[in-house]
């Protein structure tokens, strides 16, 4: 950490304690102290990497974990266990086993407290004496009266002056009437006595957004294969699908966590065409994703929790085409779903980029006139051609080409592309394809009379066909004499 | 008068017992599905065994000398061909077409092919594609599947003609003219382009290519060339004697000497 007149300490090890070291001390006192120290310099984006890394392990006893900011010490993070701590017998139990994995995992020792506020636990997790204080409900007030006035999260200037003042513990700040603090203290102040005694709310900033559905299981012995992954979560989503069947929703996005002995947490997303509720379906596609992330993730010594949840749930739309079904005799609902599932799995093995479909943009530049959108579950209609000579196969980008032409305005007779020449036995055209100007930026001042035009030149295609029956769409930019005197020749497509 | 009876009984016992091979012919061989595509061209369509292209089974279609537009055309009008209301998937490799572009759908809408059925797959490996050939023709979802491919071996491709036999749905895969190897596939056509059909105006009317059914099982190879009308999603036989390129010529000398 570095401070006015040089270096000072940041952090200490337990060693370095016994030495007799204090935090905040200037690193040159502190040599003169212990001559063998080891110092390292402070990187707040590792300790803060380190930390969400921490939290995010967290998640596996409840969604909700937040990081604590520089305000808050940037040391810890809020868990917030309402409803997660039955699962574990208990909030003394919950935080029992968090403390015994935090030291024999990650070797720290924690300092631990729960509380109804988010400032009152930060508190006593601080100054408390006891070391996994559970304060009951309702005796906020109580419990802060003896800590020192640092436990309400104050800036040290506010801090400092409360001292000055005489305040040294919270209690005697409780007895005191509001008003005159109000006018000489920054807002902080009773914004913080007010969050630590739940007067206001204090809304927790989660490190994952909490899902809407959420199962997660804790086993026993570790599991190492992929298969034995895929079964648990399968019966995970068994679980889940009673809750969406009771909403009426099916789930569009998944996210599956998997929590490694050693504290690492890998997610595996998964992404849907339509809302489902098919256990099946979505086993699979964790398969798959799997087979992808296999790859790249390793077991390690194996799981030992698994946690699946919705993070986005959307009613399943009804279908319409139940009465036509009946009558063709074949399920045609059944045919839609089928393909939603077919898209679905190959795009989590080919990634959510490669399934894709034709989508028509109204342009006249042929270029700009389609783009390839991801499948989105019912077809777009496509408009209705307006000019039948469009290619099959559009080059990537137009191709300048050589042309020899009769007239500088005609049509060519003979062209040379990709190192072949071909006489042109027949063409069709011109087809006039000016430039979007609006599209296009105004060109500042705008141009006087005989000035060329900033604008794209116009095109003019030709559907042009050799010989031997093969077929291209050649364009000549720039039309003759009016915007250019050697017009330039391009291959732009091909057609069947 | 006795001799003739038998001789007639003889060949009349002939042709039924040939009807009856070909009809079993093909359960034997392992077409499950009795199902065509026919061309609509009697001429092409009496010369396949089926009547048609089958269904349940792999097509292959090979760019003749610089046929790779008119191959792709060829794929688009059969896709088009095929029963509508369902999805068409058309696997295409990401480096796959690699000089020649990339499918245009207002050019697929020019064929008569509407693009919003088209589900275009991208895939980065020939693992990828194979796996994702399988798996559209596994879910007989779609209508039917297209792909491009570089290079296939017998057993992949006994592979693939396996899956469209159990789903009963036709395959029909690009491969380029270098890489030809031996394949399971029920035919496999070269296609060429042709001097396009033109209207009175001189205006391009109709696609042709020239075909080429290079191998067929149960079947003998032949030639022809068709055109292919969009709007009506038919084929057409261009007239065997008339060499468009000839016809074409003099009704171009006699129109500007007209004009």
């Amino acid at each position: 950490m570095t401070a006015a007149g040089g270096p000072r300490l940041a952090a200490l090890n337990k060693a370095a304690e016994a030495a007799g070291l204090v935090l905040g001390e200037p690193l040159t006192d502190a040599r003169a102290k212990a001559s063998e120290l080891q110092v390292h310099a402070v990187d707040a984006a590792v300790d803060d990497a380190a930390l969400r890394r921490l939290a995010l392990w967290a998640t596996r006893y409840t969604p909700t974990a937040s990081v604590w900011n520089a305000e808050n010490g940037a040391d810890g993070f809020f868990l917030d266990i309402e409803g997660a701590a039955h699962l574990f017998g208990g909030e003394e139990r919950l935080m029992a086993d968090l403390s015994d994995r935090l030291e024999n995992n990650f070797g720290l020792p924690a300092r631990l407290a729960v509380a109804d506020t988010p400032g009152t636990a930060w508190a006593l997790a601080r100054f408390h004496a006891a070391p996994s204080p559970v304060l009951p409900s309702g005796r906020e007030a109580e419990a802060l009266a003896p800590l020192p006035i640092e436990a309400l999260r104050l800036s040290p200037e506010t801090c400092t002056t409360l001292r000055r003042l005489g305040f040294k513990s919270v209690g005697a700040l409780l007895d005191q009437p509001r008003a005159p603090f109000a006018a000489r203290f920054p807002a902080e102040l009773l914004r913080r006595l007010d969050q630590a005694l739940g007067r206001i709310e204090e809304p927790l900033v989660p490190i994952i957004a909490p899902p809407v559905y959420h199962s997660l299981r804790y086993l026993l012995e570790p599991i190492l294969t992929q298969e034995a992954v895929v079964a648990h979560a399968k019966r995970l989503m068994q679980t889940l699908v009673h809750v969406l069947e009771r909403d009426d929703v099916g789930a569009r996005a998944l996210r599956l966590c998997l929590y490694r002995v050693d504290g690492a947490v890998a997610a595996v997303d998964i992404g849907l065409t339509l809302p489902t509720r098919n256990v099946a379906h979505v086993a699979r596609l964790i398969d798959l994703k799997l087979d992808a992330v296999a790859a790249t993730q390793e077991a390690g010594f194996g799981f030992e929790a698994i946690g699946l949840a919705v993070t986005l749930a959307e009613p399943i739309p009804a279908r319409q085409a139940e009465l036509a079904a009946v009558a063709e005799g074949i399920g045609e609902a059944d045919r839609t779903e089928r393909c939603t599932t077919l898209i679905d799995t190959l795009r989590q093995r080919l990634g959510p980029q490669s399934v894709r479909q034709f989508a028509a943009i109204a342009s006249h530049l042929p270029e700009r006139a389609e783009a390839l959108a991801a499948v989105n579950g019912e077809a777009s209609a496509w408009p209705a051609p307006e000019q039948t000579t469009r290619p099959l196969l559009l080059l990537p980008r137009a191709e300048p080409t050589e042309v020899t032409a009769l007239v500088p305005d005609g049509p060519p007779r003979r062209f040379r592309w990709r190192g072949v020449t071909y006489e042109v036995a027949g063409s069709q055209g011109p087809e006039r394809i000016a430039s979007e100007w609006w599209r296009d930026p105004l060109p500042y001042p705008p141009p006087q009379a005989g000035e060329d035009k900033k604008g794209a030149p116009t095109r003019d295609y030709y559907l042009v066909e050799d010989a031997d029956g093969h077929r291209f769409w050649l364009y000549r930019e720039g039309l003759y004499e009016r915007e250019t005197t050697a017009a330039r020749w391009f291959v732009h497509g091909l057609f069947a | 008068m006795r001799q003739p009876a038998v001789l007639s009984m003889m060949q009349k016992n002939r042709a039924t017992i040939a009807a009856e091979l070909r009809r079993l012919l093909p359960k034997i061989e392992g077409f499950a599905s009795p199902k065509t595509l026919p061309f609509g061209l009697s001429a092409v369509d009496r010369h396949l065994p089926q009547g048609g292209l089958a269904c349940g089974a792999l097509h292959e279609v090979v760019p003749g000398d610089g046929g790779t537009a008119a191959a792709f055309g060829f794929i688009v009008a059969l896709l088009a061909r095929v029963a509508r209301a369902r999805p068409l998937f058309f696997v295409i490799p990401g480096y796959g077409l690699g000089q020649y572009g990339r499918l245009y759908g207002h050019g697929l809408s020019t064929l008569g092919l509407d693009p919003a059925r088209l589900i275009l797959v991208e895939t980065t490996h020939r693992r990828d594609t194979l796996w994702a050939l399988e798996e559209a023709l596994r879910s007989s979802a779609p209508a039917a599947v297209a792909g491009v491919i570089d290079k296939l071996d017998l057993k992949l491709s006994q592979r693939l003609q396996l899956a469209a036999a159990d789903a009963g749905l036709p395959l029909f895969l690009l491969r380029p003219a270098q890489l030809l190897e031996s394949s399971a596939a029920a035919t496999r056509w070269r296609v060429g382009p042709a001097a396009a059909a033109r209207d009175r105006f001189g205006l391009f009317a109709r696609a042709r290519w020239h075909l080429l059914l290079e191998r067929c099982r149960n079947g003998r190879a032949g030639e022809w060339t068709v055109g292919y009308d969009h709007v009506a999603h038919r084929f057409s036989l261009a007239a065997a004697l008339a060499d468009p390129a000839f016809s074409r010529s003099t009704g171009e000398k006699f129109v500007r000497q007209a004009g």
